[in-house]
C-alpha cells in the first residue's frame, strides 16, 4: 500500500515540477528575450507580469479544439502526447539532492536519452498527420535534425560516464564531490571541456532553439510541424518543448557541473534542490541568450555540421579520453618511480 | 507631345537577352517526375506569411527542400493609386504617393515634384533642394533600417529587429518635427517643400548623428559579422550582372551585381551635385553582396546627412505659394534614387488642373521580377532570405 | 577563430540587456508630440469664443477625400449660418491640406491621437453645429467699424 502511495507521490511531484517549470520557463523566456531586445517583456498581468503564463494557459484551455478535416485523425490526436509523455518521463533519472530523486537507476542516463529520442517521432507524426505541406516540411526537418543531434549528445555524455564509472546519475554526481589540487572543484566540465561544448551545441539543437530551430523556423514555416494545432494540443507541445529544455539542461548540470553540490562547501540536504535548480536555470538562461542573439542555420548546413564536425569530434574525444583514463595510472606510477 | 528631352539612362545593356517568354497565368502543373516516382510539391508562400514583406504571394515548386521554380502572383495590395491620381490636383497627389512606397514616401513625393516642375517649368530655390535631399537621406536611412531588421528576422536573428527601432524612433521624431507626420509626410510639393526646418531639429539631428555609427556597428556585428549569417548569405541567391540588367533591376540589387549605377551621382537632382559621397559596389550579386552594399549605403547616408545639416543654406523653402497649379500639356519623366532603386514618375498632362495619366515606375516591381531566376536551384530557406535581400515593398509593387 | 563573431554578437546583446528598455509605458507615460504633428482636425475660436470659420468652403474643396462638409444657411441679416460642419474622422488621412488652405486660420490639426473607438458613430464628428459663421471681412482684418 505504502509503495503505491510512494509511487503516486513521486508521480505527483514530477507532474507539479513539470507544470511549475513550464510556467516559469515560458515567463523567463519572454522576460529574457525582452530585456535582451531593449524592451521589458510581460509586466501588466500580475506583479512583474508573473501571472502572464497562467493567463496564457487558461486561454489555451478555453480555445476551440480544431482538427483539419483531411488530417489523419488518430495520428493527429496522438502526436502531442508522443511529444509530451517522453519529456515528462525524462524527469525520472534527475537527481535533486543526496536523497532526493524519483528513483536510482543503474542506467538512468541511458533512460533519459532514450526517452528524449522518442520526441522526434512525435514531431514527425504531427507534421505528417496535419496534411499540410508546410507542416510536412517542418516535420521532415525535425526528423532529420533531432535524430541526427541525438548522436553527439550521447557521445559527449560518455566522457563524464567514463570518469564516474557508472551511468547512474546519483553516482555521477557523487563522483564530482571534493576538489583537485586543493582548490579546483572536481566538476567534470574542466577536464571534459570539449565534450561540454559538444553537449551544449547538441542540446541547443535537440530542443530546437535558434540557431538550430529549422523545424519551427518562424519566418519560413510559421510554426513548422505545429501549424495546424491549436488550443491545448498546441499547449502540450509547447510545454513539452520547455520541459525538454529543462531536462537537457538538468542532465548537463549533473554530468558536468556537479549536480546539486556547491563548490568547496558541503551542501546541506535542504539546500541541494535549490542549488540544482539554480544551476539548471543558469544553463537555460545561456540557451535563451543564444536564442535571442543568433540567426539560424540552414537545414543542410546544420546537418552537415552535425555529421561532419560534431560526431567525429565527439567520437575522437571518447577514444582519446578512454586512452588517457586507462593509461593515467600507468603513467603516474612510471613518473613517481 | 512636347520635345522635352527625357532623362535617359547612360547604361547600355549590351549582350543581354531577355530570359525567355514572360509567364502569364499560373504554372501550377508539376513539371517533372523523377525516376523514383516522387512528386514535386507546389506551395503557396503567402499572401499571409510572416516573411513575405507585405501581401506577396509566391508559388514555389519544390523537390523536397529544393526550389525548382518560383512565380510571384501580385495584386493583393492594388489600390488604384495611378487611377486615383487622375482625379487629384497636382498638390494633392503626394498624399497618394506617400502610400505607394510607404517606407520611403519622401522619395516618391520628390520624384513627383521633379516631374511636375520639369513639365511646368517651375524654379526651385536652393534651400528647398537641400531640404528635400536632407529628408530623402533621413528617409533612406529609416527604410534601410527596416530592411536590416526584417532581413535579420528572415535569417532568424530577432535582436536586430528591435535594435533598429531604437535608431528609427530618433529618425522618425526628427521627420515628424519637420514634416508633421511619421509616415505619410505630404511635405514635398511642386515648387519646393511645405515648411522650413523648425527650431530644435538641428540639435536632434546632431544627437542622432552622434550615435548613428555606433548603432549601425552593433547591428552590423550582430548580422554581417556573424559566421552563421555569412554561411547562409555567401553564395546564395546569386543574380549575375546580365540577369540584373535584363530584368531592369536598379538600386542596391543592381549595384550588388556589379553594375555601377546610382542616379544620385549619374543623373543628379536636388542637392546631390554639391555633395560628396561614395557608391558601394558588389561583385558576385549574392545575398551577402546585397547586404554589404546596403550597409555601405547606410554609412554613406550618415556622411551625407552630416554634410547636409552642416551646409544647409538660407533662403526660401518654396518657389511658389499659390495652390493652384495648371501644368501645360505634354509628358515628362523624372526619377530619383529611392532606397529600392530608380523610382520614376511618367506624367502625361492635358493642360488641366489634374494629371491626365501618372505612371509610377516602381523599382521593387522590377527587382521582384527576378524571383524565378534567383530562387530556382536554392533551398526554401535561401528563397526566404533572397526575397528579404531584394528589399521589396508591396505598396509600390501593386500600387 | 571561427565563432568569434558569434561570441561578439552575444556580448552585444548581453550588454544591451543592462542598458534598459527603449520602450515607454503607455498610457502611464506619454511622449510629447512635436508642434507640427498632424492629427484630428479641430475648429479654432477667437478671443470671445466664437468660431473663426467663415464658411468659405475652401477646405471642403481642398480635401482630397471629401471628408469635410459644410451645411450653410442664410441668417436674417444676410450673413452665413453654419448648420453643421461635418468631419468624417474615420476617412480622414490627416494630410493637413485643409488647414493649409484655410485663409482664416479657422481649423487646426490638433494633437488628439487617441481616436480609437468601439462605436462607429464616433467616426463622424460634427465640428460646429448651429453657429453663425464669422464675417470674412472682419476676420481678414479689414475695416474695424
Amino acid at each position: 500500500m505504502s509503495m503505491a502511495l510512494g509511487i503516486l507521490a513521486r508521480f505527483g511531484a514530477m507532474l507539479v515540477l513539470l507544470l511549475v517549470n513550464g510556467v516559469m520557463l515560458i515567463y523567463m523566456l519572454r522576460k529574457v528575450l525582452g530585456h535582451l531586445h531593449l524592451r521589458i517583456g510581460p509586466n501588466r498581468v500580475g506583479p512583474f507580469g508573473l501571472l502572464q503564463t497562467t493567463n496564457d494557459v487558461i486561454k489555451l484551455l478555453t480555445k476551440e479544439d480544431l482538427r483539419p478535416a483531411s488530417a489523419d485523425a488518430w495520428l493527429f490526436n496522438i502526436a502531442p502526447f508522443l511529444i509530451f509523455v517522453p519529456s515528462f518521463m525524462a524527469y525520472i533519472p534527475l537527481v535533486f539532492g543526496p536523497t532526493l530523486a524519483v528513483t536510482s537507476l543503474d542506467t538512468g542516463l541511458l533512460l533519459a536519452f532514450a526517452l528524449t529520442s522518442l520526441v522526434p517521432l512525435g514531431v514527425l507524426m504531427a507534421g505528417w498527420a496535419s496534411n499540410s505541406k508546410w507542416s510536412l516540411i517542418g516535420g521532415m526537418r525535425a526528423a532529420g535534425q533531432q535524430i541526427a543531434y541525438e548522436v553527439p549528445l550521447l557521445l559527449s555524455a560518455l566522457g563524464p560516464v567514463m570518469m564516474a564509472g557508472s551511468m547512474d546519475p546519483v553516482k555521477i554526481v557523487a563522483a564530482q564531490s571534493g576538489v583537485w589540487l586543493g582548490f579546483i572543484p572536481r566538476w567534470f566540465v574542466l577536464p571534459q571541456l570539449l565534450a561540454f561544448v559538444v553537449y551544449a551545441i547538441s542540446s541547443q539543437a535537440e530542443t530546437q532553439q535558434t540557431p538550430f530551430d529549422m523545424s519551427e523556423a518562424e519566418s519560413e514555416l510559421i510554426t513548422g510541424f505545429a501549424n495546424e494545432y491549436g488550443g491545448m494540443r498546441f499547449g502540450f507541445m509547447y510545454l513539452a518543448e520547455f520541459s525538454n529544455t529543462f531536462v537537457v539542461s538538468a542532465i548537463g548540470t549533473m554530468l558536468f557541473f556537479g549536480g546539486w553540490q556547491l563548490p568547496w562547501v558541503a551542501t546541506p540536504a535542504w539546500l541541494a534542490p535549490f542549488v540544482f535548480i539554480a544551476k539548471t536555470y543558469t544553463g537555460i538562461f545561456v540557451m535563451m541568450w543564444a536564442r535571442g542573439s543568433l540567426p539560424r542555420f540552414r537545414v543542410d548546413q546544420m546537418l552537415s555540421f552535425c555529421w561532419k564536425v560534431l560526431i567525429p569530434v565527439s567520437l575522437a574525444w571518447v577514444v582519446v579520453w578512454a586512452c588517457v583514463q586507462r593509461l593515467w595510472p600507468v603513467v603516474a606510477m612510471a613518473v613517481s618511480r | 507631345m512636347t520635345d522635352e528631352p527625357r532623362i535617359t539612362t547612360p547604361i547600355t545593356a549590351e549582350g543581354t537577352t531577355f530570359p525567355g517568354p514572360l509567364p502569364c497565368g499560373l504554372r501550377c502543373i508539376p513539371r517533372g517526375v523523377d525516376e523514383l516516382a516522387t512528386e514535386h510539391l507546389v506551395l503557396n508562400m503567402g499572401p499571409q506569411h510572416p516573411s513575405t514583406h507585405g501581401v506577396l504571394h509566391i508559388l514555389v515548386e519544390l523537390d523536397g527542400e529544393e526550389v525548382i521554380a518560383a512565380e510571384a502572383s501580385l495584386g493583393y495590395l492594388h489600390r488604384g493609386i495611378e487611377k486615383l491620381a487622375e482625379s487629384r490636383r497636382y498638390h494633392q497627389v503626394p498624399t497618394l504617393l506617400d502610400r505607394a512606397d510607404y517606407l520611403s514616401g519622401l522619395h516618391s513625393e520628390t520624384a513627383w515634384a521633379l516631374t511636375v516642375e520639369k513639365l511646368a517649368g517651375i524654379e526651385v530655390p536652393r534651400k528647398a533642394s537641400w531640404l528635400r535631399a536632407l529628408l530623402m537621406e533621413l528617409n533612406r536611412y529609416a527604410s534601410h533600417l527596416v530592411w536590416l531588421g526584417t532581413f535579420g528576422m528572415d535569417a532568424g536573428a530577432m535582436a536586430p529587429f528591435l535594435y533598429i527601432m531604437r535608431d528609427r524612433e530618433m529618425l522618425l521624431d526628427v521627420i515628424e518635427a519637420i514634416t508633421g507626420s511619421r509616415m505619410m509626410f505630404n511635405y514635398v510639393r511642386p515648387g519646393g517643400v511645405a515648411a522650413d526646418l523648425p527650431a530644435g531639429v538641428d540639435a536632434k539631428i546632431r544627437a542622432w548623428l552622434d550615435v548613428a555609427d555606433t548603432y549601425l556597428d552593433e547591428n552590423d556585428a550582430l548580422l554581417g559579422g556573424n559566421e552563421i549569417f555569412r554561411l547562409r548569405m555567401k553564395g546564395t541567391g546569386v543574380i549575375d550582372r546580365a540577369t540584373a540588367l535584363a530584368f531592369g533591376m536598379t538600386g542596391g540589387c543592381l549595384r550588388a551585381s556589379g553594375v555601377d549605377y546610382d542616379l544620385r551621382r549619374d543623373v543628379p537632382y536636388c542637392a546631390y551635385p554639391e555633395l560628396d559621397f561614395e557608391v558601394p559596389l558588389g561583385v558576385r550579386g549574392d545575398n551577402m553582396d546585397r547586404y554589404d552594399v546596403r550597409v555601405g549605403e547606410m554609412r554613406q547616408c550618415i556622411r551625407l546627412i552630416r554634410q547636409l545639416i552642416d551646409g544647409m543654406p538660407e533662403g526660401e523653402f518654396s518657389g511658389r505659394r499659390s495652390r493652384v497649379l495648371k501644368v501645360p500639356a505634354g509628358e515628362c519623366y523624372a526619377a530619383v534614387e529611392s532606397p529600392r532603386g530608380e523610382l520614376g514618375i511618367h506624367l502625361v498632362s492635358d493642360g488641366g488642373f489634374t494629371p491626365y495619366r501618372m505612371r509610377l515606375r516602381s523599382p521593387a516591381y522590377f527587382n521582384l521580377a527576378v524571383v524565378d531566376e534567383a530562387l530556382a536551384g536554392g533551398l526554401i530557406a535561401d528563397a526566404i532570405v533572397t526575397l528579404g535581400s531584394l528589399d521589396i515593398v508591396l505598396g509600390e509593387i501593386d500600387r | 577563430m571561427w565563432g568569434s563573431g558569434i561570441l561578439k554578437g552575444m556580448a552585444i546583446t548581453m550588454r544591451n540587456m543592462f542598458r534598459g528598455p527603449i520602450t515607454v509605458m503607455y498610457p502611464e507615460q506619454k511622449l510629447t508630440l512635436p508642434e507640427r504633428a498632424r492629427w484630428a482636425v479641430a475648429p479654432r475660436y477667437d478671443e470671445e469664443g466664437a468660431p473663426k470659420c467663415t464658411a468659405c468652403l475652401i477646405c471642403v474643396n481642398e480635401c482630397p477625400d471629401h471628408v469635410l462638409n459644410l451645411e450653410v444657411s442664410r441668417t436674417a441679416e444676410g450673413g452665413k449660418h453654419i448648420d453643421r460642419y461635418v468631419y468624417e474622422l474615420g476617412a480622414c488621412m490627416m494630410c493637413g491640406l485643409c488647414v493649409e488652405a484655410c485663409p482664416f486660420d479657422a481649423i487646426e490639426m490638433s494633437h488628439e491621437y487617441e481616436l480609437a473607438t468601439r462605436d462607429p458613430h464616433d467616426l463622424v464628428r460634427v465640428l460646429l453645429r448651429d453657429v453663425d459663421a464669422a464675417s470674412a471681412r472682419r476676420a481678414k482684418g479689414g475695416d474695424d467699424a
